[in-house]
């Protein structure tokens, strides 16, 4: 089967692959490009453990397909940080003991920053709607919360 | 998990998607989100040999009026619909169904056509390949009988969208284009009843306009769930009153979404129609809460969502 | 508490943090070695048949297929958690006893071949009758899963203790109920996944786990490799709960496809394939019959519980004994018989679990309520009667030394003005309290304590050597955060080398709560011998006294004369120059009864010591719908001490998701053989909209044995979360719940089966 060549910015990084039409864009990610934050923990949109911005957007990137995002700017979680600088929620995430095994993590800092992208001082209300779109084993989720309130507390 | 073999076709208009579509000899999908389908041809659901992008095609994410009437069209994602100021002032039983789907960011995601067009479901029927080969497959898949009721040699599958039933109590119609052309039909005509192929829609068809009357109403949107998130509804209640006169959807059991009429609003007739769709409801172990329950619930939900927006006098 | 401690007890960003957030943190799924092959397994597709043929040729002539296994592939060893329960050859010759079995397994270049090749895999099955329930499964004439077990009774535990048949005639309130909850799914974020590599005579193995030592061991003996050509490396761990704690088929499947292909293998679980094959959690069902007297003490317990273990032994005889072991190391039970039968039924293999015991624990403690309040009595009064205290022995001849049970009673029943309310009862409201107490560590032979070793380097920075394992719950950022107390570096500055069965030294697991107690308190001995040798040599340097110096910020220093001081980074120098480099060792063995056997011996210490919880939850009970909601849940756990309080927190508040809210929304669900909700949509893991508002309370009862005091941090929660939840409903209703979990549905038919009962 012919693959199909697509031009993703990847991080701020342009790339251009050579891709199967039925290939998605995590495996596009962890396959390919060796971005492995992004992870796979059910395949079928049910975690949102996959999730990375789409055009700034936070969507499962296990139920997108390579090609129909030709052209599109992602952003995983490893081109959050600015050099060594590391994006408000990620260092709110750490501070507030919200990781634990870590394997939703990605995940749910990608949410939160589509969410304070949108909505830059979400009340704990919206926080806790915007994060319900992601499932976590470890934590209980509390203090995940605290994380994204206190990342809206501080300048990007 | 990977997905089985298809080819990918980006459609840029209309007519691309009708010729792509006859072109593999009607084997392919169109594809929007893909939150529906995308489970769909994991699971092995579905072989098609090609998958046909509708996302580039001119108009189809717009949001209009036109003669008093919404026009949305079919790509538009439920987050934005959502949004909308003439669906949160006009519209709000379909303001409460759209947040009360899946959760935000499969609303920005998934769009209002696909998830009108969303396959029933049915704990038997959403697994994997190697699981269904197992059990054996069910009538919907090709086989003899339903494998929750066994002998039964018809689809008793849910449908689980959020968003047809509160359409339907709006009055809303759907144009749909297709290889024979394009016609409007009230969405209610869209649902067949069989689970095994649960839409009338023709061969290539795709919806390309939601047409929504906008008339100042009250409406509200009851859903059973386990979680308060993510989850498809068990039960599902859209009512929306003008006046003396109300409309009752209920999703989330059997094939389709059954609609009521109210002609006039008093406490006897909403009875009544609760009772009635009570009657009707006919579901069975296909879902994570027991039959008898999900029957209970549609009059529950249906008093419930009367009594929120005090229709007959009720609070 | 004296507390001069510069670090422990301090609320640190844990030493994992950084990886995770930034996506740097690789667990296995993310590894790629070199010439690296994919595995697909061909599974069961029967609950229960013979196996006639197994002809994997037409697999190897897929192209990109390298290898293809079966377990005639296998040395035809049968591995078994204990000697006595080694019934699991992990891919099975003779028999399929499961739908998602290991039957077969290929290797191939990439997934696609691999899933095209297992469909030219010939397998002949003869189906055989089948048994789904545990109480038909014990019946005569019931189809035989195991030879050598009759009945289908894997394991019996029978615990006797003082007279319990003459104390419940004399008791003047006897009352017996039985409850039941469905098996839960660990459901931990990550699919299991294998990657095996073997080359040069030696196998490498990455998965998560739970205990390396005891994968490697185990591997060792399935593949009759000796044990220095296994081993198992370290890498992150997405999540276990007890779900992976043994050997899995998977390990076997990758190590032989490995062996046979010469190239490193990759196996990836789907999540149906994780839920249905891996470990699943047992179905209990539990009889509780309880003897008090007028006052509200208990002088009887006659217990009868069944749990169905599905087709293999697993962890039988633990999870046969831990709910009644946590129950009555808590509680104080003069006469009590337990008779716990683990039964085999052709489903997916149960095992241990950190929320293990539902049905029994939440049964036993609401059941207490019910007679407490028909005697007069509250919660509160009937719990801190009969609630254990330090130094007093349990039934089953442990010595508890530290207890905060009552300091965790009291707070957390003041906080949530508990007795008030639950007197009261309030319309469609009910709280509750459920108590508990955590074993820290179990008797696991001579692998049983830990062992640490350390070298400090020549910039002065340290490196800690050790098996304790991390799944998530943050035990390498604790170890690394004792360090840094003993050795006065801060925690940036000390590595770690742990669960790499090359490198490092036995260690009991994540698996028996023995990471503090245990884990922490060799890292603790090592390093305070690290620092013996540090401030031997600054004493020399100094002209101080070694009782006066102290070692803080990467530096040794005269307490008294501050000024006196030298950079430990010169003191490690000085040691390479005397040709005595600073390294240091340090073990903890604890001190338990090894004697002391699950079946056979089932009395003596079970543990150095024991962490005690109560938490208390407050619902409101939609008598419409049935629909429970939670919106407070309070938590308090005697850990000892803290290493880390947001650590510990981070514990309590994800178990009152997996314990707490879970009691309304998790089970598995059955039809005959298939596990009808092995997904993450279907199986109901509570979000963080279900969750309630929480408050967790730390108590600290400073054990004498525990590093800095220090004991598990955080279990209690994960087996009192339900009962407390459990109570809460019985105070709201009236109603003893009768099967977990209390989805409204179940609710709805308890209201309407018991209307009128207030």
């Amino acid at each position: 089967m012919k693959t199909v060549r697509v031009t993703l910015e990847v991080n701020n990084e342009k790339i251009r692959l050579e891709v199967k039409p039925y290939e998605t864009l995590l495996e596009t990610l962890r396959e390919r490009l060796s971005l492995t934050g992004a992870k796979e923990a059910c395949s079928l949109g049910s975690c949102g453990a996959c999730t990375i911005l789409l055009n700034g957007t936070p969507v499962r990137s296990c139920l997108i397909l390579t090609p129909e995002v030709d052209g599109a700017s992602i952003t995983t979680i490893e081109g959050l940080q600015k050099g060594d600088k590391l994006h408000p929620l990620q260092e709110a995430f750490m501070e507030k003991g919200a990781v634990q095994c870590g394997f939703c993590t990605s995940g749910m800092i990608i949410t939160a920053k589509g969410l304070l992208d949108r909505n830059s001082k979400p009340d704990k209300k919206a926080i806790i709607k915007t994060m319900s779109s992601n499932i976590c084993r470890c934590t209980g989720y509390k203090k995940i919360v605290e994380a994204v309130e206190e990342a809206s507390r501080r300048p990007e | 998990m990977i997905l089985p073999r298809f080819e990918y076709k980006k459609a840029r208009t209309i007519e691309e998607a009708l010729e792509l579509y006859s072109r593999y000899n009607g084997e392919a999908f169109y594809l929007a989100g893909g939150t529906d389908l995308i489970p769909l041809l994991k699971l092995r659901l579905f072989n098609p040999r090609a998958v046909i992008d509708i996302k580039g095609i001119q108009g189809l994410r717009a949001i209009s009026k036109k003669a008093g009437s919404l026009i949305v069209g079919p790509n538009v994602t439920l987050y934005e619909l959502k949004d909308n100021l003439e669906v949160r002032g006009y519209l709000p039983c379909l303001s409460e169904s759209l947040d009360a789907t899946s959760c935000e960011t499969l609303q920005m995601r998934g769009t209002i056509g696909g998830n009108i067009l969303q396959n029933t479901r049915c704990l038997q029927y959403n697994k994997s390949l190697e699981w269904r080969t197992a059990r054996g497959f069910c009538y919907k898949m090709g086989g003899e009988t339903c494998n929750v009721v066994p002998g039964v040699r018809s689809c008793l599958s849910n449908y689980c969208g959020d968003n047809a039933p509160a359409l339907m109590t709006v009055d809303a119609k759907v144009r749909l284009v297709g290889p024979e052309g394009e016609r409007t039909v009230k969405i209610e005509k869209l649902f067949s009843g069989d689970g095994k192929i649960p839409f009338n829609v023709k061969k290539g068809e795709f919806i390309t306009e939601i047409i929504i009357p906008l008339k100042k109403t009250d409406g509200a949107y009851e859903k059973l769930t386990v979680r308060g998130s993510i989850d498809y509804p068990l039960v599902g209640v859209a009512v929306t009153a003008k006046d003396d006169y109300a409309r009752i959807a209920v999703t989330g059991i059997g094939p389709s979404p059954r609609l009521y009429e109210l002609k006039k609003i008093n406490v006897k007739a909403i009875n009544d129609i609760a009772d009635k769709a009570y009657e009707d409801a006919r579901p069975v172990l296909n879902a994570v809460l027991t039959p008898a329950y999900r029957k209970k619930m549609v009059r529950v939900l249906i008093k419930k969502a009367c009594n929120r927006l005090g229709l007959g006098g009720s609070k | 508490m004296d507390d001069n401690l510069k670090i422990v007890g301090k609320r640190v960003v844990r030493s994992d943090s950084y990886a995770k957030v930034t996506g740097g943190a690789l667990y296995t799924a993310d590894l790629k070695l070199a010439g690296m092959l994919y595995a697909k397994v061909l599974r069961s597709p029967y609950p229960h048949a013979r196996i006639l043929k197994i002809d994997v040729s037409g697999a190897l002539r897929v192209p990109g297929v390298k290898a293809a296994i079966s377990g005639f592939d296998a040395y035809g060893v049968k591995w078994g958690v204990f000697r006595y329960t080694q019934d699991h050859a992990m891919l099975p010759t003779d028999k399929v006893r499961y739908i998602g079995e290991d039957v077969a397994a290929v290797a191939a270049v990439d997934e696609e071949a691999a899933i095209e090749a297992l469909s030219y895999i010939k397998v002949e099955y003869e189906p055989l009758d089948a048994v789904f329930d545990p109480v038909e499964s014990m019946k005569d004439g019931a189809p035989q899963i195991h030879e050598q077990y009759k009945n289908n009774i894997n394991i019996h535990v029978h615990i006797d203790v003082g007279e319990v048949d003459k104390a419940m005639a004399k008791a003047y309130l006897v009352r017996e109920d039985t409850f039941k909850a469905a098996g839960e799914a660990y459901a931990m974020m990550e699919p299991y996944a294998v990657v095996a590599s073997y080359a040069n005579g030696y196998l490498d193995l990455w998965m998560p786990n739970a205990g390396p030592h005891v994968r490697a061991k185990a591997l060792s003996n399935l593949l009759k490799l000796p044990l220095n050509r296994v081993r198992v490396r370290h890498i992150n761990s997405g999540g276990a709960f007890g779900g992976r704690s043994e050997v899995a088929p998977g390990d076997l499947v990758a190590s032989l496809l490995s062996i046979k292909s010469g190239r490193p293998v990759k196996l990836v679980l789907t999540r149906e394939e994780n839920a249905t094959s891996s470990r699943q959690v047992h179905d209990i069902t539990a009889t509780v019959k309880t003897g008090m007297k007028k006052d509200g003490t208990i002088v009887a317990k006659d217990y009868r519980v069944i749990y169905d273990g599905g087709a293999y032994s697993s962890t039988g005889p633990i999870a046969t004994s831990i709910p009644f072991y946590v129950y009555e190391e808590c509680y104080r039970f003069p006469n009590v018989r337990y008779n716990g039968y683990r039964v085999f039924t052709n489903k997916g293999i149960r095992g241990m679990y950190g929320c293990h015991g539902r049905a029994f624990l939440a049964g036993n403690e609401s059941q207490m309520d019910i007679m407490a309040r028909e005697l007069g009595l509250d919660p509160v009064d009937v719990r801190l009667k009969n609630g254990l205290t330090a130094g007093e022995i349990t039934a089953t001849k442990s010595k508890i030394s530290s207890c905060g049970l009552k300091e965790a009673i009291i707070e957390a029943s003041e906080k949530t003005n508990l007795r008030k309310r639950w007197k009261k009862r309030e319309k469609n409201r009910g709280i509750g309290m459920g108590c508990v107490a955590i074993m820290c560590g179990f008797p696991m032979g001579f692998r049983s304590g830990s062992s640490c070793y350390v070298k400090i380097n020549d910039d002065g920075q340290a490196t800690l050597v050790t098996g304790l394992v991390d799944n998530g719950q943050g035990n390498e950022s604790m170890i690394i955060q004792v360090a840094s107390e003993v050795l006065g570096l801060p925690m940036g500055d000390i590595n770690l080398v742990n669960a790499d069965t090359e490198v490092t030294n036995l260690d009991p697991g994540a698996y028996s709560q023995a990471a503090a107690y245990v884990g922490a308190n060799a890292v603790k001995a090592a390093c305070d011998n690290a620092r013996k040798r540090i401030i031997a040599i600054a004493s020399e340097k100094l002209g101080v006294p070694e009782t006066e110096i102290d070692l803080k910020d990467r530096v040794a220093y005269s307490v008294g004369q501050p000024d006196k001081r030298m950079p430990i980074s010169w003191i490690a120098r000085e040691a390479f120059f005397r040709g005595e480099p600073i390294v240091a060792t340090g073990s903890f063995f604890p001190d338990i009864d090894f004697e002391r056997e699950w079946v056979t011996r089932p009395w003596g210490q079970m543990a150095g010591t024991f962490s005690f919880g109560a938490s208390v939850a407050e619902v409101e009970v939609d008598y419409e719908t049935g629909k429970i909601k939670v919106p407070r849940f309070t938590a308090a756990h005697d850990c000892g001490r803290p290493i880390n309080p947001m650590a510990v927190e981070g514990q309590m508040e994800g178990s009152i998701q997996q314990a707490g809210i879970a009691t309304i929304t998790e089970g598995n669900m059955w039809h005959r053989g298939f596990l009808l909700n092995p997904d993450l949509l279907e199986y109901k893991i509570p979000l963080a909209c279900d969750m309630p508002e929480i408050e967790t309370i730390i108590v600290s009862s400073y054990d004498p044995k525990g590093p800095f005091g220090a004991k598990e941090g955080g279990l209690t929660v994960r087996m009192n979360a339900y009962s407390a939840i459990a109570c809460a409903f019985t105070n709201a209703t009236g109603i003893l719940f009768e099967e977990l979990p209390l989805t409204p549905d179940k609710v709805l038919s308890l209201l309407e089966k018991n209307k009128g009962v207030r």
